[in-house]
């Protein structure tokens, strides 16, 4: 078995020295010197910098879930940048807990945008400057300001503008307004909705109050991440009438507790089938046919796709629960280190990443940057709500839609721009998740 | 190898298709992993059956869009042998140490039964909180290695008791008689006569390693296990690749074990042969 | 005396193990405990001294919820390994007459372990699903004509993977027992005319006591603790006391998840002393 560090150190073989090199921490400092004399490719990567040479010696290691962890991200940084990305997929919750706990453990922090308001006033990371970001500008405002044009409204929860920014270099108060030191670098986000199998519902689907329609008895399910799955909950109550919020994304207690007491109640009428709380359980549950309607993510969605089962990514009048999530540089990074993770975030930004995210029907949030690394076609699949003319085939070259295929929910703009809420973390929190342990144990 | 053979109770014949029952009970997810694993290109964790190939067990060796077999299981693979090692010396030790009495032997040995009955979960809070009060780092060969001896350890003490409480201690008099020091019965004497009970430690070990989850969760540093590495991807898309290395390692273990089972035959030929 | 080895070296042979549980065991309990009184905020964990994490959590119904669910998985874990772990062991112990046979047996026991637990919890999905094997099985034989729901993300499907899982932790100590079991006990109580029911009843049942003893514990504690299982198999829809200590642990509150952790430890203390009455495991190994 090949691990991923030998097979992205053999295609730099370009750089004779550098292939020899053990990437590994301890040897940065020492091998710097030794390093300088190698003839750089900083020219073609298209980031020369003072440290093109040694910086191809680093080793950075990001965590974060599967959804953005891919190797072959890792793969391209190599080819790219000529430094080592080392990638460790976690769950959810591992996540949360490996940031906060285990701060040395990591350099790149890819996290949610909720986690980050939890994790970030934790202090074990440090804000990026966004003046050394060349990519700054291309970054879309809905994470600067919170509204994708100037007249949007801004959504419910914790937006990812509102945890994007900090006072100053080492605050870890969250800024009101754009600052210059940014907390996460946006990478990528999503609006999600429920996704149905329109082969066993046969009939339109339109809101959120669908879930907890009796017609779907024990073949429903929804999100169990607390602070997700609270959303979800809300949506459906709000749809439904049951309950009314003052805002979603920051409930009291009597409306956490009304939210949940709905909950409770179907649950024990035996309306799910079960609770998921990986990426891969959605898929496997609606695949299988256990469950015919559930809150989903839209990759999850074109994954059952597929494998030539019907799915559909249902848009709803309520709108959608978006989420975001960004990369974040450990507080402990400094010197060449930090330099590279500079380099890393930035040429993140310059599109080559943006693009496989969107090929996969997440966004990127530099959508400018990303265009320029796709097809007209791709393009305008994924991002105008347009017909495939040819074949959209997956970032591994898989066909995943045909051509005349038409993304469910339309354009970038319909989609991002009807997102109700944010997933969020609420000052009720801790009362939040206790009721949710109820809701559970019900 | 019986020499009279009497004839099979009609219990016998019920007791056995209970048995093969049982085991088959133990391989129905197997048998599912192993179908499953045959799955087509396009096919998915679960039936329907989308085509027929051999596509999974090659992308095996290949890299996956998320994660990494390869490391994960070098590493799990390393863990669970350092386990083992220290495991059967350790245990070793300690039961040599327990079979005379000393002060204390009764803290060490409830000490033991808490290990073995304190459940895993708390194992893996505690060393993560502790490690993280005092800013150690976990590793998946320091407090990774911790968590999972604590597992390992009381089985392989209790295994040492049940060997040295019917062990013979005549042999070891003969030896002494004929001059040999304590170090020299321990190895020519003891060692080869508990030697099939330390391969079944050495066994037992290494597989409560190799599959651990719970006590490795926040334990293992930086860089995953196999079982946590397998848990992370399923953040992903996950693919029949999954079934592909269950089948993989379902063959691979009939082959350790029949090396293992040698082992033991080989070790009683010889004992066989000098007495 | 077997050996003229000094006090000192029963000291030496000791002390790795010692020190392997002073450091994994004894300190990390230790700080379980002291945490569990600490405060903690969103991403914090506050030294103090506080008993807000107990009091909420014994005056909570959800904590006694999930106690009773909790005692309800182990005790129907507990009853079929034991039923079933007594039966094989039996088979293994007295119709099985060579050793190289009840090796090879309990080696193919061992197999299906050395594939990943996840993978295998996984794979239960397609088995036992809706559109599953055994689903499909009954429903081509004609035994049912609906798929049965209950096969999956229930109690059924939990204690189902439970019993998979620990039930050869039972056969292992019976076995062991039943190993110790005078041969000539048994041949004396069917020379005085005792049926094999009988037999099996006043002599072996009595004597394979330390082995049920110490395979209950195991399962038991084991139990008691999972939540990977539970949470896999239910779907998610029940909870145990260790999966709320997992998603406690999950949303960063540490101190709660350490309050959780200590009232486990003690109840899984107490069920052990219960057991532990019954046998003197020192001497019956």
């Amino acid at each position: 078995m090949t691990t991923d560090t030998s097979k992205s150190t053999a295609k730099s073989t370009k750089n004779l020295l550098s292939a020899k090199e053990v990437t590994r921490r301890g040897f940065v400092k020492g091998a710097a010197v030794t390093a300088g004399v190698a003839i750089g490719s900083g020219a073609i990567t298209g980031f020369p910098t003072i440290w093109a040479q040694n910086i191809k010696n680093v080793t950075l290691r990001q965590f974060g879930t599967g959804v953005s962890n891919i190797n072959a991200v890792a793969d391209k940084v190599k080819e790219d940048l000529g430094f080592t990305l080392q990638m460790t997929a976690l769950d959810s919750d591992a996540v949360a807990q490996r940031a906060v706990t285990q701060p040395k453990s990591f350099d790149i922090a890819d996290i949610e945008y909720w986690i980050c308001k939890k994790v970030f006033p934790a202090g074990t990371m440090q804000p990026m400057d966004t003046t050394k970001l060349k990519n700054y500008d291309a970054i879309s405002k809905l994470f600067i300001t919170g509204k994708l044009t100037p007249d949007s409204e801004i959504a419910q929860g914790t937006a990812p503008h509102t945890v994007g920014f900090v006072e100053s270099a080492d605050s870890v108060d969250f800024a009101s307004a754009p600052t210059q030191w940014m907390t996460l670098i946006p990478t990528i986000y999503n609006a999600d909705t429920l996704g149905i199998r329109p082969d066993l519902i046969n009939r339109p689907i339109d809101s959120w109050s669908e879930l907890l329609n009796p017609e779907f008895k024990g073949k429903a399910s929804i999100l169990n991440i607390p602070s997700i799955g609270i959303m979800d909950a809300a949506m459906v109550c709000e749809a439904s009438g049951l309950v009314t919020y003052g805002d979603k994304g920051n409930m009291t207690k009597d409306e956490i507790d009304k939210t949940i007491a709905v909950m409770i109640e179907a649950k024990n009428a035996g309306q799910f089938r079960a609770f998921w709380k990986s990426f891969d359980e959605s898929v496997n549950l609606m695949a299988s046919g256990e469950v015919v309607i559930q809150s989903m993510w839209s990759p999850a969605v074109a994954a059952v796709r597929s494998k030539g089962i019907a799915c559909k990514y249902q848009p709803l009048k309520e709108g959608y629960r978006a989420w975001g999530g960004g990369i974040g540089l450990a507080k402990h990074l400094s010197g060449l280190e930090l330099e590279a993770a500079y380099e890393y975030i930035d040429w993140y930004l310059s599109g080559w990443v943006g693009a496989y995210l969107n090929r996969q029907g997440y966004y990127s949030a530099a959508p400018a940057t990303a265009q320029k690394f796709m097809s007209e076609d791709e393009w305008g699949f994924w991002m105008e709500g347009k017909a495939a003319a040819g074949d959209i085939l997956s970032p591994d070259g898989k066909v995943m839609e045909k051509a005349g295929a038409v993304r469910d929910g339309g354009s970038y703009e319909e989609r991002m721009g009807s997102v109700a809420c944010w997933n969020s973390v609420m000052d009720e929190n801790k009362h939040m998740i206790r009721k949710w342990n109820e809701f559970i144990a019900a | 190898m019986a020499t009279t053979r009497e004839k099979r109770p009609t219990s016998f014949y019920f007791l056995a298709t209970f048995f093969a029952l049982f085991v088959l009970f133990l391989y129905g997810p197997m048998l599912t992993i192993f179908i499953l694993s045959f799955q087509g290109e396009s096919g998915g964790l679960t039936f329907p059956m989308n085509g027929f190939s051999f596509y999974w067990f090659g992308n095996l060796f290949e890299q996956q869009a998320v994660g990494d077999f390869g490391g994960s299981f070098a590493r799990s693979l390393k863990l669970g042998l350092i386990v083992m090692a220290v495991t059967v010396l350790v245990s070793f030790m300690a039961g040599l140490a327990f079979r005379k009495r000393f002060k204390g032997d009764s803290v060490i040995f409830y000490l033991a039964i808490a290990s073995l009955i304190v459940p895993s979960i708390l194992i893996s809070l505690g060393i993560g909180l502790l490690f993280n009060i005092v800013s150690w780092q976990p590793q998946w060969f320091t407090s990774a290695l911790g968590a999972h001896l604590t597992w390992t350890f009381p089985f392989g003490l209790l295994i040492m008791f049940a060997v040295f409480n019917r062990f013979d201690p005549s042999y070891e008099e003969a030896a002494r008689d004929l001059g040999a020091s304590s170090w020299q019965t321990i190895w020519h004497i003891v060692l080869p006569m508990v030697a099939p009970s330390l391969i079944g430690v050495a066994m037992f070990s290494f597989t409560l390693s190799y599959d651990e989850f719970a006590r490795t969760l926040m334990t293992a540093g930086a860089l995953n296990t196999l079982p946590l590495e397998i848990y992370g991807m399923t953040t992903n898309v996950t693919t029949p690749v999954l079934y592909a290395l269950g089948t993989v390692t379902t063959g691979f273990s009939f082959v350790v074990i029949a090396i293992a089972l040698g082992s033991v035959l080989i070790l009683r030929y010889r004992k066989g042969q000098k007495s | 005396m077997a050996f003229d080895m000094s006090k000192r070296s029963s000291y030496f042979l000791i002390s790795p193990m010692a020190l392997i549980f002073a450091i994994f065991l004894v300190v990390p309990l230790l700080t379980i405990v002291i945490v569990s009184f600490w405060d903690y905020d969103e991403y914090r964990i506050l030294p103090d001294f506080i008993f807000e994490n107990y009091s909420y959590l014994l005056g909570s119904s959800v904590t006694w919820k999930i106690y009773l669910n909790t005692f309800k998985y182990a005790a129907l874990t507990w009853g079929f390994t034991l039923l079933i772990g007594f039966t094989v062991a039996y088979f293994l112990a007295f119709h099985v007459r060579s050793l190289t046979w009840q090796i090879v047996l309990f080696m193919v026991c061992t197999i299906p372990f050395w594939t990943s637990n996840i993978i295998r919890m996984i794979s239960w999905i397609p088995f036992l699903g809706r559109n599953g094997l055994l689903n499909s099985a009954l429903m081509g034989l004609g035994i049912v004509d609906q798929p049965l729901e209950f096969l999956l993300f229930s109690d059924f499907a939990v204690v189902l993977a439970d019993v998979h899982l620990y039930t050869l932790f039972m056969v292992v100590p019976i076995f062991n027992s039943m190993m110790r079991i005078d041969r000539s006990l048994i041949e004396a109580a069917r020379d005085a005319g005792a049926s094999g029911f009988e037999t099996l009843r006043q002599v072996i049942v009595p004597l394979s006591k330390p082995g049920i003893a110490i395979g209950s514990i195991f399962v038991i504690t084991v139990v008691m603790g999972d939540f990977i299982t539970v949470r896999l198999m239910s779907g998610g829809q029940s909870a145990s006391v260790g999966l709320q200590i997992s998603n406690e642990i999950g949303v960063l509150q540490y101190p709660a998840a350490a309050a959780s952790a200590v009232v486990l430890l003690i109840t899984v203390l107490l069920i052990v002393t219960a057991l532990l009455r019954m046998v003197d495991i020192r001497k019956e190994l």
